[in-house]
């Protein structure tokens, strides 16, 4: 049977408590729900960053998802825009 | 912040030409935080390392960009930089500004940044550089409802999509770039602000082929004004042109004396595809031989027009080297209509079309560019659902064998692959 929103989020929030690094791509959270296309898994986890319970983390060039518990505030790293 | 001895910088002062150097100082002066960009870019010309780092949580809330985190790594030293964020501010079509607008985000920017700017960033946002993450909200704030403009694209996202000033003032202009370019900015504001795609994504728009903001070499999604029939020739314009009556080139490189106008060598001899020739005092075109690389009519603008049949082409894939090198964009559709009427959709089917396949099939912080190369061109115009032309050929083939799918071969075949691998392993 096809997840509900509420099942895709779940998933989300466990793919990124689990996974060994804090950030994540867009594409990582694609098997979180494999039935759906990477626009509404692009609009599930930019859902979940309104609600407060996920972070974008921005290189400058390119943007991840993360836990706002998993990543320090105001941490740079090596890049480019 | 205190003054800085920057020995290696104060060189950067002299000569004629004019200095960013001594325009910090002076920044400087009302804000003292310029010192300590000044005294940090010294000890990085010494130790030949940047000492800033990029990235972070920095942001506005609920954008997903707009804002480049921008940290020193020796803020015990230099205080002043501890922070100084990048913020994009999204450029109006064309690049018109009021000087009302123009004040009203100089007035921001002192107030919130240091006052330094970057006109304009490569895709074209204004850039404010330097600033504190506490300030990033209020600015937001006083952006959007006092000046009512907006963050521009940064990250993973649709970086701001830019346009030349097209129709609003060249003549040249195949098709309304701006009016393109503020639809499709409106259009796609999620993918704007939020990320969306597996790397950056950047939209052009030329009116015609001189290619004003550089679209093939430096968007993802280049759309090019073209048009279909025949150059218009105002053959008693040519004749003005060669008595020496007009100015070539409109009186561009009237600086210096050239010597008189020379038709054959000044134009006929450097049409790239040498379709171009007099007959009977009368200036003739093989159209079909044309590329519309717009060289004559850039010359002899007041007796060569572009054709009346206008439209665009699509070129796909330019980038700058990050992982593999630079590449200009791959023409993909030759011309495309390019109309208001129908809200653009003719040309938003192909964006998608692209965003569709290279959100499933690209790697993270991989160019579109780069995916169609990983693919190969044929592939990629199956995935377009676009017939291959001559155009599409860069080169001759190189790979001697032939693959046929099963559809291109009467008759098709089936194949039990699974059966054949029981008699033959792999
Ligand atoms: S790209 Fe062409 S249409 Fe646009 S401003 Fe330049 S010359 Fe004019
Ligand atoms: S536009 Fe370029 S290719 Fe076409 S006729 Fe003029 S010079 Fe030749």
């Amino acid at each position: 049977m096809a997840m509900s929103v509420e099942e895709v989020e779940a998933a989300m929030i466990e793919k990124a408590t689990k996974s060994p690094k804090a950030q994540l791509y867009i594409k990582d959270f694609y098997e979180c729900d494999s039935e759906r296309g990477p626009r509404d898994i692009k609009n599930i986890a930019n859902g979940l960053v309104k609600k407060g319970q996920m972070m974008f983390w921005s290189s400058g060039s390119t943007t991840m998802y993360a836990l706002p518990s998993r990543i320090k505030n105001e941490e740079g790293a090596e890049g480019v825009n | 912040m205190a003054k800085h001895d920057t020995p290696l910088l104060d060189e950067l002062e002299k000569g004629p030409w004019p200095s960013f150097v001594t325009d910090m100082k002076r920044q400087a002066e009302t804000h003292p935080e310029c010192w300590d960009i000044l005294g940090q870019l010294e000890l990085s010309y010494k130790d030949k390392i940047t000492h800033w780092k990029h990235g972070g949580i920095v942001g506005v809330f609920g954008y997903g960009g707009g804002i480049v985190g921008r940290y020193s790594d020796v803020p015990h030293r230099f205080p002043g930089v501890e922070h100084f964020h990048t913020v994009r501010i999204a450029q109006p079509s064309g690049l018109y500004y009021s000087t009302k607008n123009l004040r009203g985000l100089m007035d921001l920017w002192d107030k919130y940044g240091s006052g330094m700017t970057n006109m304009h960033g490569s895709t074209g946002d204004m850039i404010f550089l330097g600033t504190r993450t506490e300030n990033l909200e209020p600015l937001f704030w006083d952006l959007t409802h006092n000046l009512e403009q907006d963050l521009g694209g940064s990250g993973s996202n649709l970086r701001t999509p830019s346009c030349c000033l097209g129709e609003s003032r060249c003549e040249w202009a195949c098709y309304d770039t701006q009016d393109v370019c503020h639809h499709l900015t409106m259009h796609y504001q999620d993918e704007i602000h939020r990320p969306a795609f597996p790397y950056k994504f950047k939209f052009k728009f030329s009116g015609c082929p001189n290619d004003c903001v550089a679209s093939i070499a430096r968007s993802d999604f280049a759309l090019i004004g073209t048009w279909k029939d025949d150059i218009r020739i105002n053959q008693a314009a040519v004749k003005e042109y060669i008595a020496g009556n007009y100015p070539s080139n409109a009186g561009a490189h009237a600086g210096r004396d050239w010597g008189k106008f020379d038709i054959k060598k000044e134009v006929i001899d450097l049409c790239p595809t040498g379709c171009m020739w007099m007959e009977g005092g009368e200036l003739k075109i093989d159209n079909a031989e044309c590329t519309r690389c717009m060289h004559c009519i850039n010359v002899m603008p007041r007796a060569l027009k572009p054709g009346k049949e206008k439209g665009a082409t699509i070129c796909i894939g330019a980038k700058a080297p990050i992982l593999d090198g630079a590449q200009f964009a791959t023409m993909v559709i030759p011309f495309i209509e390019v109309s208001k009427e129908n809200e653009y959709e003719n040309v938003i089917d192909v964006i998608e079309q692209v965003w569709d396949w290279w959100m499933e099939v690209g790697k993270n912080r991989e160019r579109v560019g780069e995916t169609m190369q990983r693919i190969g061109l044929p592939n990629f115009l199956r995935v377009m659902e676009i017939e291959a032309t001559p155009q599409h050929v860069r080169e001759p083939r190189s790979n001697p064998y032939v693959f046929w799918r099963e559809e291109e071969v009467e008759g098709g075949w089936e194949r039990d692959v699974v059966a054949f691998r029981k008699k033959h392993a792999a």
